[in-house]
């Protein structure tokens, strides 16, 4: 994951970007527009996502337009693009920060609320998948492969498990511990109310709390080093 | 580095923490059960733990929260692991890639460690970084000429297809057990069971859940991006699936069901993971080997194996 921060940057040559860009840039440099990472990409096969075509963006300085877009939320998160990137770009972990920067200028929550429900499972049991269906045809198709009621439960008890896994009370109450004090019990509250915002604008955009560095702050323009 | 020198270098261990998936133990327990099983076999002891719970890893994956809360939740995972004094076990690529990564930052990353065990202390934890965390398939490779004694039940004829899911290979791509575009462990295992591998031309794809696109964007690409994947499956006529992940498990198998229901396409291909597979080449008990939880029947298969699903 630091692998973004370790490398050498050349600041000299973004002079005219912003910070916000340069937070971006990292590995994006080495970039040199080969596309195989969009041959192999799900999310291109079936949409107009192009990560050739958002590294371009990115490194031209229009960060914003990338943040601002709906196409950011496509990616499937499989890094094949990682795997066949000729240059070890890990370009998934870019579009985990870059989602971040979205989140905090205000786009994207309509696509972060949908996934509340298993956030809240998560702070309520421990476990992100439970075992109830959501889709009450899936319990009766199992009902009818096996030869039992069809419930998870069931299923578990003849197979000599307990009905239902469950983590214990101490490991419950460290898990809600850890996301109080975390901050995500609070956006976890927040998040049925978050609506969108009016556009920052870029100096709003570039004063925007990093999301980039290590210790929650931008990390910096790094020290030349000639002998890079 | 050469897969061999990779696979050598797996510790293989008497005893193992088994680190439980919420997908696998919630919707397919056989996934844990057939594990137990075949390590039993091997005589090879796995410990397990009520005080684990999710990995964690899902804060970071949906950007519900930021890394920083996702960190914590992830490194107690990892003490509990460290105080079993125990190499761990995953299922699932999606724990073992959050366990890894996030335990991989850490030791790198000092200033990280002391403020992410600074919260952990006041729950009375520390994360050291003692313990290493081990994809299944990592143990199974390394395992497998002792898996091969124990066969007693070839699966002669049984066309296999395989799907390895990508936080495994592609995410891990520089210390996975395998090249990430020329898998061939599985193929191995699957040869072992006695069993004859077909290969289709959608097999290194993903599933197309990708953890949340099946919830985010589910009918515009999530759908028909599964649905490319199984007709390339149904064209070689495959008797089962076999996969190293619970998610993509969760995909592939309910994702045939989510296709027959809106009456898009039949496709009837069940899906295993590998433990399951060995299991049943090693005799075990369908029913302990938890196939009746599966929605894409099993039963055809288990006819061809002449096994009664009792």
């Amino acid at each position: 994951m630091s692998r973004l921060f370790d490398k050498k940057l050349r600041p000299e040559l973004y002079s005219d970007l912003s910070e916000l860009t340069f937070r971006f840039i990292g590995d994006l440099e080495k970039c040199m527009q080969c596309g195989k990472c969009v041959g192999n990409c799900p999310a291109a096969s079936v949409t107009q996502y192009n990560s050739r075509r958002i590294i371009h963006s990115i490194k031209l300085g229009n960060v914003e337009d990338v943040i601002k877009s709906e196409e950011l939320w496509s990616c499937f998160f499989c890094s094949s693009c990682y795997a066949s990137c000729p240059k070890d770009i890990n370009f998934p972990f870019t579009v985990a920060m870059l989602r971040y920067a979205s989140l905090y200028a205000g786009y994207g929550w309509e696509y972060v609320k949908k996934l509340l429900p298993y956030a809240l499972d998560y702070y309520r049991t421990g476990m992100t998948v439970l075992q109830d269906e959501r889709n009450p045809n899936i319990t009766r198709r199992r009902a009818n492969n096996s030869n039992t009621s069809g419930s998870m439960a069931d299923v578990r008890e003849k197979m000599g498990l307990s009905r239902e896994r469950k983590v214990s009370d101490r490991a419950l109450s460290e898990v809600q511990f850890i996301s109080d004090v975390s901050g995500m019990t609070r956006i976890l509250k927040e998040l049925p109310h978050k609506e969108e915002k009016a556009p920052l604008t870029r100096a709003e955009l570039d004063r925007m709390v990093t999301v980039t560095g290590p210790n929650g702050k931008f990390a910096g323009f790094p020290e030349e080093d000639d002998n890079a | 580095m050469p897969r061999a020198e990779i696979v050598k270098k797996v510790p293989i261990n008497d005893s193992y923490f088994l680190f439980r998936s919420c997908v696998s133990s919630s919707k397919y327990p056989g996934i844990e059960t057939s594990t137990e099983e075949v390590f039993a076999r091997l005589g090879i002891e796995l410990e397990d733990s009520p005080e684990q719970s999710c990995c964690g890893g899902f804060i970071t994956f949906t950007s519900l929260a930021e890394v920083t809360a996702s960190l914590p939740a992830v490194a107690r995972n990892l003490s509990i692991i460290e105080e079993s004094g125990k190499n761990a076990l995953t299922v699932c690529n999606g724990c073992h890639m959050f366990l890894t990564e996030f335990g991989h930052f850490m030791d790198h990353n000092p200033d990280i460690t002391n403020k992410v065990n600074e919260m952990l202390g006041m729950i009375g934890r520390e994360y050291k970084g003692t313990s290493h965390v081990l994809h299944m398939l990592e143990a199974v490779a390394g395992l497998k000429n002792r898996i091969k004694e124990l066969i007693t039940r070839p699966l002669k004829g049984l066309r296999v297809a395989t799907h390895y899911g990508c936080h495994y290979l592609y995410g891990f791509k520089h210390d996975a057990v395998d090249d990430p575009y020329m898998p061939t462990v599985l193929e191995e295992l699957i040869e072992i069971a006695g069993a004859e591998n077909v290969t289709y031309p959608e097999a290194r794809t993903c599933c197309g859940s990708g953890l949340t696109q099946v919830i985010i964007h589910k009918e515009e690409m999530s759908l028909p991006f599964l649905k490319r994947k199984l007709d390339s499956l149904k064209k070689i006529e495959a008797d089962v699936l076999i996969v190293v992940c619970p998610y993509c498990m969760t995909i592939l198998d309910r994702g045939q069901f989510k296709m027959e229901e809106r009456g898009i396409e039949e496709y009837g291909v069940p899906v295993l993971y590998i433990n399951q597979l060995l299991g049943l080449a090693m005799g075990i008990d369908p029913v302990r080997l938890g196939l009746e939880a599966h929605i894409t029947p099993v039963k055809r298969l288990l006819e061809k194996l002449e096994v009664s699903n009792a």
